[in-house]
């Protein structure tokens, strides 16, 4: 009862006009990250802030390229985006989440429309969150669910996926997502073990760890995502955007 | 046969166009870092487009104010690399450190910054637009995060950037001096690019 409930609450939140181009508003909180950097124990504080209810479209971003031509695929320059962007165009189904498309699209795409990609720490806050709880992580079966992520049997790529507490939806969908700060989430592989490597080059540490080995869900996704250069695109990897809160 | 001549000259019309349109600047190479938009102010409080920047080489780095252990390194860095430069190749490159903490580094505490190391009028300090930091980071791969206590990681690199912003070469930073071969690097670089005909 409380859980239709809240399911409802999160379906109007999803739909109101008040989530103007379909942002839900996140209520901040502290949070424990899965992934740890040196010298810290995983908890973060996500300020409050706005998330895209779904990712952004084939068709959306099809309007973004239409109005921003320099975005065309004939037009991008190599800086911005490899060879294989918007390679699936025209999408077969244009409600389906764009892909193919490089962060620095993504980044122009979210600035067009006044928003920003979420950090990561803010998409991880997120989408712990099933219909129902805002951290399910501790579930092992919805756990062992997300190990489906970035493929079509993922759980929120099937037919009639609910959206999550937040009322947001796709956050463990076929496609992975790209976010704004991908570029940190691991050091520099190739700089690792260098000897004093580490300290001369950054201000700071930055060793990472995973705080629970079972989550290889999300360890696979941050090393997806760590291995993409800013112009990468996968035929399974695309975006939503989010706005910070005044 | 004619159309094959009419296609040789077409493809040589093209070859000489960018060069003899001295109007209308050659279109930006695909690889150029000015490909991003971010707009950017100076330590004198000028703002300009990060694209205002083509025209002459220069060495980029990105660096905060409140940095107390790498940051002084890159600018000792850059300094001493330029201190290496003869009086004509010291003219031709620019210097650009861009900050990364748009929020405390306002263009007076980057003016700060340049007056504290003595840098001269080669040298720009920009503060990017807030949402602009990680594009110009993402273009120049260089990585970052902010920390809790206000502090940033972040790779120290000297980036130098042809007249089109096309990275030539990069250089981590380890050292009050820079590389001694990114500093020959430079000195080939700026003797062939400021020889007649050449580019």
């Amino acid at each position: 009862m409380l859980a239709a409930s809240i399911f409802a609450v999160a379906l109007l939140a999803g739909t109101s006009p008040a989530a103007s181009r379909g942002f839900v508003e996140i209520t901040g909180g502290t949070f424990q990250s899965t992934v740890r950097y040196d010298g810290d124990d995983g908890k973060r504080s996500v300020a409050a802030f706005a998330i895209a209810t779904r990712a952004v479209t084939a068709r959306e971003f099809d309007e973004f390229v239409r109005t921003h031509p320099q975005w065309a695929r004939d037009r991008v320059p190599s800086l911005l985006a490899d060879s294989g962007y918007l390679a699936n165009w025209p999408h077969a189904n244009a409600d389906a989440p764009v892909t193919h498309v490089s962060w620095f699209a993504a980044d122009a795409y979210c600035k067009s429309i006044g928003a920003r990609f979420p950090d990561w720490d803010e998409w991880e806050y997120v989408a712990a969150a099933d219909a129902t709880r805002s951290d399910a992580r501790s579930d092992a079966v919805w756990r062992g669910r997300t190990f489906q992520d970035g493929t079509p049997r993922a759980m929120d790529a099937r037919d009639g996926a609910s959206a999550n507490i937040h009322g947001v939806s796709g956050m463990h969908g076929a496609a992975w997502e790209w976010v704004g700060d991908y570029a940190t989430l691991m050091g520099d592989a190739d700089k690792r073990g260098v000897e004093n490597g580490d300290r001369l080059q950054f201000c700071g540490a930055t060793g990472l760890s995973f705080a629970n080995r079972d989550d290889y869900a999300t360890l696979k996704r941050v090393a997806l995502l760590s291995a993409m250069e800013p112009r990468s695109t996968l035929g399974n990897l695309g975006f939503r955007c989010a706005r910070s809160t005044p | 046969m004619n159309f094959l001549l009419r296609s040789i000259a077409a493809v040589a019309m093209l070859l000489v166009a960018p060069m003899s349109a001295i109007a209308a600047p050659p279109a930006l190479p695909g690889d150029s870092v000015y490909q991003v938009e971010a707009s950017v102010v100076d330590q004198d409080g000028r703002a300009y487009a990060w694209q205002a920047l083509r025209g002459r080489p220069q060495v980029v780095t990105m660096f905060y104010a409140h940095c107390h252990l790498m940051c002084p390194l890159i600018i000792a860095s850059g300094k001493s690399l330029q201190g290496s430069l003869d009086p004509r190749q010291r003219e031709e490159l620019g210097f650009v450190s861009i900050t990364l903490d748009p929020a405390r580094d306002t263009p007076a505490a980057l003016l700060e910054v340049a007056q504290m190391h003595r840098l001269d009028d080669h040298w720009r300090l920009l503060r990017p637009g807030d949402a602009d930091v990680r594009t110009l980071a993402a273009a120049l791969g260089v990585r970052y995060r902010a920390q809790p206590d206000g502090t940033f990681n972040h790779t120290s690199v000297l980036i130098l950037l042809d007249r089109d912003g096309r990275i030539v070469a990069r250089s981590e930073v380890t050292d009050l001096t820079p590389d001694p071969r990114f500093v020959a690097t430079v000195r080939e670089y700026l003797t062939g690019a400021s020889a007649p005909g050449s580019n």
